[in-house]
């Protein structure tokens, strides 16, 4: 019994934190500003419409979900192929080139990002979401590889040869056999990767600073060393957030796999 | 679907590598074309704020600067291995405990699992944010309560204060990632072998014992894994520090990231700044080697471990 209240407690200790800046996103200033913390007050609900409609920030959030769908989708159509190749085939050079695959997901985005700003920007290419979605794919198609190679290695090697015994050509064999059935751990996987490209701050903050703006980015700007509106701050942060506890709750299975780049199955 | 014809035919023909090709194609263009001309410019003078800095062939004058006459670049260096440590230390215990309280006590931890996860799956600039909120001077709650209980004078502003704000950001950290190290290690409780334990319990072995000399030794492995992952990722630091105080008060926080960010985007200075940046990238290389041998020493199905073996 005293584990568990134990737990609970840590459990209460661990959440406070993000409760508390939802519970802000609904106080009105005054309320926000008050001496002692307010736990108990009447809701008010004026600081999502001011910061999404009055203030402009609906764009950033679909900025946001054009970078995170796509710079996914892009991951997926690279990455799984690659994967697949990985789990199946023997070549020179194999595993250094899973190696290099590795540094690119590891890298540093501070030391990555200056150049990729000057390629950019001779390209013309700052300020448009083209560029973060390019810039979060360099991370996700190394977390695909190293994901869904894990998920193809599961299958085993006699379900190819039964599928090929069945008539189905190698090829045939990958998309209408082994990929149904990795069908699973690629929807994690999407779901991972949609996850990083939308927390992501440092190469879209970097990259694009007006129009192209993601969620992330637009989030330093509201805080200013005098007067922050901390109610609508806190509005910006529960969009940014709320989408990602569900899809967290989505792929918690396969969270220790993607997070440990499939060293450890959950 | 075209693309799905593309890989069916390069399937059938029998040359699957191909299909490495537009990844790999993908990853030199935006990512090692533009790493090699930051190497490249870390041998030249560029600096967009100077004038007569067009980026020169200077040699290696970059790298002799960051060696002999930068002490700030070395204050951010061992400020940021300090955050390492520190905060992968006490992360690991907070986790192997709060990972061995759910093994042992609670029968259902998916439910309370994912609750705690939600500290780690936040975008780190909203932690941060999170953050700046509870621990602001004047209306935080977490200020408030610390002054209650008498743990901060009024004065204090936990975040402008030179020493309390580098310990406050490693206990940021440390909310955010302890969930990420108990679920690694749960996962690995999860699936040890049954038999060394009804081993050791029929050999009459205290608890204390089963955990020192059966349980660690078969989780070895796994911590090996999740230290130097949150490793990595403590030294790659930035997003946090950016939004809470920028590196301040001073250089109080400013940890490598940041510096190598003021560097590149606040002085312009990008001949040395590559430098820095190269910095960060060669101690992130060193560790993802490591880190990679861990987890085939771990997996044991690669082909260098069995290479190494004959």
């Amino acid at each position: 019994m005293a584990m568990v209240a134990t737990l609970i407690a840590i459990l209460i200790l661990f959440l406070t934190p993000y409760l508390w800046i939802v519970m802000t996103s609904f106080k009105t200033r005054l309320d926000i500003l008050s001496d002692a913390p307010l736990w108990f007050f009447t809701p008010t609900s004026e600081n999502y419409p001011t910061i999404f409609i009055d203030k402009n920030y609906l764009p950033l959030v679909w900025n946001s979900m054009i970078v995170a769908s796509f710079s996914t989708i892009l991951s997926l159509a690279f990455g799984t192929p690659a994967a697949y190749v990985f789990a199946r085939y023997d070549f020179p050079g194999k595993e250094d080139l899973f190696f290099f695959f590795l540094t690119t997901r590891m890298a540093p985005p501070i030391s990555i990002v200056v150049p990729m700003f000057l390629l950019f920007s001779v390209l013309g290419l700052t300020d448009k979401p083209i560029a973060v979605i390019l810039a979060h794919t360099t991370f996700n198609v190394s977390l695909v590889v190293w994901m869904m190679r894990g998920f193809f290695a599961d299958i085993p090697r006699e379900i190819d040869e039964a599928a090929m015994m069945d008539g189905h050509t190698r090829g045939g064999t990958f998309l209408r056999v082994l990929l149904p059935l990795a069908a699973p751990g690629l929807a994690a996987t999407a779901v991972l990767c949609f996850i990083l490209s939308w927390n992501e701050f440092l190469y879209a903050f970097i990259l694009v600073a007006f129009e192209g703006r993601t969620l992330t980015v637009g989030i330093p700007g509201l805080v200013t060393p005098h007067g922050t509106l901390w109610g609508q701050v806190a509005a910006v942060a529960v969009v940014a957030t709320l989408p990602i506890i569900f899809f967290t709750f989505l792929v918690q299975k396969h969270l220790v796999r993607g997070l440990t780049f499939g060293a450890v199955k959950g | 679907m075209r693309t799905n014809r593309i890989i069916e035919r390069v399937l059938d023909h029998g040359v699957a590598p191909l299909l490495l090709v537009p990844s790999v194609i993908l990853l030199f263009v935006i990512l090692l074309g533009p790493f090699l001309y930051m190497v490249w410019t870390g041998f030249t003078d560029l600096h967009y704020a100077l004038p007569n800095r067009d980026g020169a062939f200077v040699g290696f004058a970059n790298f002799r600067r960051l060696m002999q006459d930068d002490p700030i670049f070395w204050h951010s260096f061992w400020l940021t291995m300090k955050f390492v440590f520190g905060v992968v230390l006490v992360e690991f215990m907070f986790g192997l405990g709060l990972a061995l309280l759910l093994f042992h006590y609670i029968k259902q931890h998916r439910f309370i699992l994912t609750l705690l996860l939600v500290p780690m799956m936040l975008a780190p600039i909203a932690v941060g944010l999170i953050w700046k909120l509870l621990l602001s001077g004047d209306f935080g709650m977490f200020t408030y309560y610390l002054r209650y209980f008498g743990l901060a004078d009024q004065q204090t502003s936990i975040l402008g204060n030179p020493s309390l704000v580098m310990p406050a950001i490693m206990l940021i950290d440390v909310w955010q990632w302890t969930p990420f190290v108990t679920l690694v290690i749960l996962a690995g409780l999860l699936s040890l072998p049954k038999e060394p334990f009804e081993a050791a319990i029929m050999d009459g072995a205290r608890p204390l014992q089963i955990f020192r000399d059966v349980t660690l030794p078969l989780l070895r492995p796994i911590i090996a894994l999740v230290l130097l992952l949150r490793g990595i990722d403590a030294f790659k630091e930035f997003d946090k520090v950016f939004i809470l105080t920028g590196g301040g008060p001073g250089i109080s926080t400013e940890m490598l990231s940041i510096y190598t960010y003021r560097i590149n985007f606040r002085d312009w200075d990008l001949g040395y700044g590559a430098v820095c940046a190269f910095m960060v990238y060669l101690v992130v290389l060193i560790m993802c080697s490591v880190f990679y041998k861990a987890v085939y020493w771990n997996e044991g199905r690669s082909k260098t471990v069995g290479k190494a073996a004959s």
